[in-house]
Parts: structure tokens; sequence; C-alpha cells
């Protein structure tokens, strides 16, 4: 898909909190509704809807149709493998917009946590799901069913992205020869750069939260060599965008953000998160999907003024940064301790906290923000920003200009 | 309370294996491929019907992580424990964990053998020890 036939026209959210009061499903609809809001459209121009596919996203079309009264929808698509949706559902998205199948197309992505499980408290489920169970008073043994190879990895208790992320992370040290407080500084760089972002942006659930390195190195190990903040918070929320025809675009508001390039992409064994691999476990996709990503865009590396990048845990923007091809493969744990990430940097990386220290929307809020960049509205903005890269870890990226 | 594998007719022979205490890949009978984990065709030659090889249940670590903080109830009162990706001898990668090692024992590269543990009635996973000198024939679990 090739450069500037579509457009975001819209963008929404909500509030982002540990435990906010509506259902995933008056979450979406907020969100949703200020999109639609911000385009100057009105739900019943809404004719398309593209969504992370379930377990992932609990809110349905038909739950959407119902509720804001869309006498029709003629496009309907799902992306599944979680964080690995976020490029897809825009580029179907915008490859129903240049068929004709659809003139506007919402993109949304709603999470209670609060109601649905999270990690970080054990109990037995996560934004995916999970292995459920009876819970701990029950004490009956829990059955993994078999799905994408999981029933041979969750017995272990390798249940969460947080654990593949920190094989991950220990894997990166092995190839590349780093000490332990090589990767710290590396991380810590990246989670205080992140959380410094989130001071200047008044919708960061952690923007009155500071952070030196004395709390990063002081927070306790989750899973090892990954601590506290290094992971991701655990939410609710919701995001929304809405993506129409260039020429609409036009006519609908005078700063519309372009699709350059979207892209989804899948390689054996990259459910569940790769770890079935049999090549090198830190590639995250295959090179040729980076190369498609800024072919179809007609952009540069150098043209991009500010990324995005999907942060599960704070090991994902460092491999992205050389993934993507910014970086050398081995030397972005020294780019970001060196040169970094944060304001005035080649490339400000995750500019409105990312899911560290904003908030976990499944990479939507990174859309949003990039969106933002685009059009000069951002807290934390990056001087005259033209073109921007929201990128999650397996390739599933876009890139956006103004 | 244990988290237990739910099997399918594609994946229940290598538990059944693990029963009996033998670790065991897929094979293609036509150009001999290993893999891991199952799958209803080779991968590499696209033959129907995958045979089953017991390997040697040597390995190395190839990556890990120690849990300290659980993600799921039934793991509350076993952190720390060790997740690991083992490579085995004959190729093929494993999800597993580390037993009998303290976490802090535990180093990339180095040589594991499998042990098998009972962790429900027929239920039987397994896990990887610590080779820690030369000659010993049954790790050390």
């Amino acid at each position: 898909m090739t450069g500037r036939q579509v457009a975001i026209v819209g963008i929404g959210q909500t509030a982002y909190g540990k435990a906010l009061p509506g259902t995933a499903w008056d979450l979406a609809l907020e969100a949703i509704l200020g999109a639609l809001a911000d385009a100057g459209l009105e739900a019943a121009d809404v004719d398309g809807i593209c969504r992370f596919a379930p377990p992932f996203e609990p809110v349905s079309e038909p739950q959407l149709v119902r509720a804001l009264g869309i006498p029709e929808l003629r496009f309907f698509a799902e992306s599944p493998l979680g964080g690995e949706a976020l490029g897809a559902v825009l580029a179907h998205a915008a490859a129903a917009v240049t068929a004709g199948l659809a003139s506007t197309v919402v993109v949304y992505r709603a999470l209670s946590q609060s109601r649905g499980g999270r990690f970080g408290r054990a109990d037995g489920r996560g934004p995916g799901g999970g292995p459920g169970g009876a819970g701990p008073e029950a004490g009956a043994d829990v059955v993994v069913p078999e799905e994408d190879n999981r029933s041979f990895a969750w017995p272990y208790g390798l249940m969460s992205p947080g654990q593949l992320f920190a094989l991950w992370a220990r894997r990166y040290t092995i190839v590349h020869g780093l000490s332990d407080d090589d990767l710290t500084r590396a991380l810590g760089s990246i989670a205080i750069t992140q959380r410094a972002y989130a001071h200047g942006n008044p919708n960061a659930m952690m923007r009155d939260r500071k952070m030196d390195w004395d709390d990063y190195r002081g927070a306790r190990m989750i899973s090892e060599p990954l601590r506290l903040f290094d992971l991701c918070l655990e939410n609710d929320g919701a995001c929304a965008y809405v993506v129409t025809g260039a020429d609409r675009a036009r006519r609908l508001r005078d700063d519309p953000v372009y699709v350059l390039s979207a892209t989804q992409t899948l390689s054996p064994y990259r459910e569940p998160m790769g770890i079935y691999v049999t090549g090198e476990l830190l590639e995250l996709f295959p090179p040729a999907t980076a190369m498609r990503l800024f072919a179809e865009a007609g952009v540069r590396r150098a043209d991009i003024d500010v990324a995005e990048f999907y942060d599960a845990t704070s090991y994902m923007p460092l491999r992205s940064l050389e993934s993507y091809g910014f970086v050398p493969d081995g030397q972005a744990w020294r780019y970001v301790t060196e040169t970094g990430t944060g304001p005035g940097s080649p490339l400000p990386v995750n500019t409105h906290g990312g899911h560290l220290s904003e908030a976990y929307l499944h990479g939507m809020n990174g859309v949003l923000e990039a969106v933002r960049q685009l059009r000069g509205t951002a807290s934390n903005q990056v001087p005259g920003a033209e073109v921007a890269l929201v990128g999650a870890p397996a390739g599933s990226a876009m890139i956006l200009a103004r | 309370m244990a988290v237990v594998p739910g099997m399918t007719e594609l994946t229940a022979p290598y538990w059944q294996a693990a029963r009996e205490n033998r670790l065991v890949v897929q094979e293609c009978q036509s150009c001999r491929q290993l893999w891991h984990p199952p799958l209803p065709r080779c991968p590499h030659c696209h033959a129907a019907g995958p045979g089953w090889r017991q390997v040697s249940g040597d390995g190395t670590i190839y990556t890990y992580t120690v849990v300290r903080h659980p993600t799921h109830y039934a793991f509350a009162d076993q952190v720390p424990y060790v997740l690991a990706i083992v490579e085995l001898a004959e190729g093929p990668r494993l999800v597993t964990a580390i037993t009998g090692a303290a976490p802090e024992e535990v180093r990339a590269g180095q040589p594991v053998r499998v042990v098998f543990r009972e962790v429900a009635d027929g239920v039987t996973l397994p896990y990887f020890a610590l080779v820690r000198y030369q000659g010993d024939d049954h790790g050390t679990a």
C-alpha cells in the first residue's frame, strides 16, 4: 500500500487509569465518539470498523453498531496476535478505503484490566486472557488448552509477555556480550527518558511520579533482568482513530495525517511471541518487513522525525531501534545510553511516555501520539515533525506524515 | 495445584512419552528433519505422518530468566524459579524450567540434562538440571 491515499482525520481517547468507572464497552464508545467529533463526523458516517481480534479486544462490532446506531457497516475486519495487530488494523482500514469497500473506518482498542485481569496481580488472567483457573482458594489444577503452542510453555510458569521479553533481553546480553550493568544502564535510560516525557504529558498515568536512577535500580526484579519499571503499566482506557480517503480528509480538516505505509507480517513460530523460532531469537521480524515499510512509504530512516515503539517492556524500544534499521544490530544499548531518545535527540522515542509511563493501550496510544506530533499539538512536541514511525515488536508498523 | 498442558491428538504423544520419562520430538519420516513443538506435517518437505524420535535429553541453556514475581497464582509459592529455552543436542529448542539449582548458578551456554517431574496425577513435565561436572550421567535433580 503506497503513500497519501488515505489519512487519519480524527483521534479520540478516554482518560487512563488503574480502575476507571466504565466497562470496556463504555470506554470504547467514549474514545470512538471523541475521534468522530475530532474529525467532524457523525456515527452515521461510519461504514467500516477494524479492530484487534479477541481475546485481546473485548468489545465487538455488533456492540458498537448497536450502541452507536450505525445504520450499516459494510466492512469489518479483525487482526489476531495482540500487539502484532497494531499496523495490521490500519493496513486493513487503508486497504478497505482504497478498494472502495468503505469510506469511513473506525479503528479502536478498549481495555478494562481492572475488570478483565492483570498479570501483576497474578489473578490467572491478562489482557489477552491467560490460563485462568478456579482461583487460589479452589486448589485445583489449571489445564492450559493447547493453542499456538502455549501448552508447552505455560505449565512451566511462562505466561506473560514480561517473562518472554526477559528471555529476549537476557539473550541480547549473551549475543552482544553485555554485562548486567550494561543492560541496566541501557534499559534504565529508556525507562527514565520515557518517564520524563510522561511528566510533560497531562494524559500520562505517571505524570506526577518522579523516577531517578536510584528509583529505577532500587525497584524489585520482576523477571530478571527486568525490573518493575522495565514493565508496562496495567490499566483501563481506550483509544480510537478514524481513517478516510485523502480527498475527503482534506475537506474535513486542514491537517490530516497521511498514511504512507502500514505493514503486517507473520513468519514461522511468531506465536506465541516468537518463542519457538528456529533462528536467532533476537530477530523480531524478517528484515524484508522493515525494507517494505520504508520502500512503500518512499522515505528513508533519516526522514523519520519521531518514533513511537511498542513497549510492553523497556527492551522493546531498544531492540526496535535496531530492527527498524535506525541503529546497527548490537549497538542500540550504547546508543540509548550515549545519544539517547529524549527531547532534542536525533530520534525522539515514545514522546508520550509510552506503555511504561503514559498507559498500556496495545500500541494504539502510540498511534494517537504520532498523530498529535504530526499535527503539531503534542505535549512534548518535536519541533517541525513531519514524518513518524509507529512500530510493534513483530514488524506490524506504520509510517505517517503530515 | 499445578498448571498442566491440555493435550490434543497432535501433542498427546509428547506428554505420554514424558510420563514414561522419555523426551521425544517430532521427526519427518521422509527427510529426517526434527522439530518442536509438534506439527501435522513436516515443515521442510511437507511429508505427512511425522514420527517421534527419542532424543538424548542433553542440551545447553540458550537463554533464561529468573522469575521473582508470579503472574499466575499457581506459581505464587514457587518464586523464584528459572525459566529457560534449552537447545537440545539434536537441534530443536524447548521452553522449560531449570530445576535443582540456585538462580545465581544458572548461566547461558551451560550444559543441562533432562529430568522428569510428575506435577499432577498422570502429568509429567520435562525439566532440565545443570550438568555440574564431567562424567555425571544423570544430571542432578
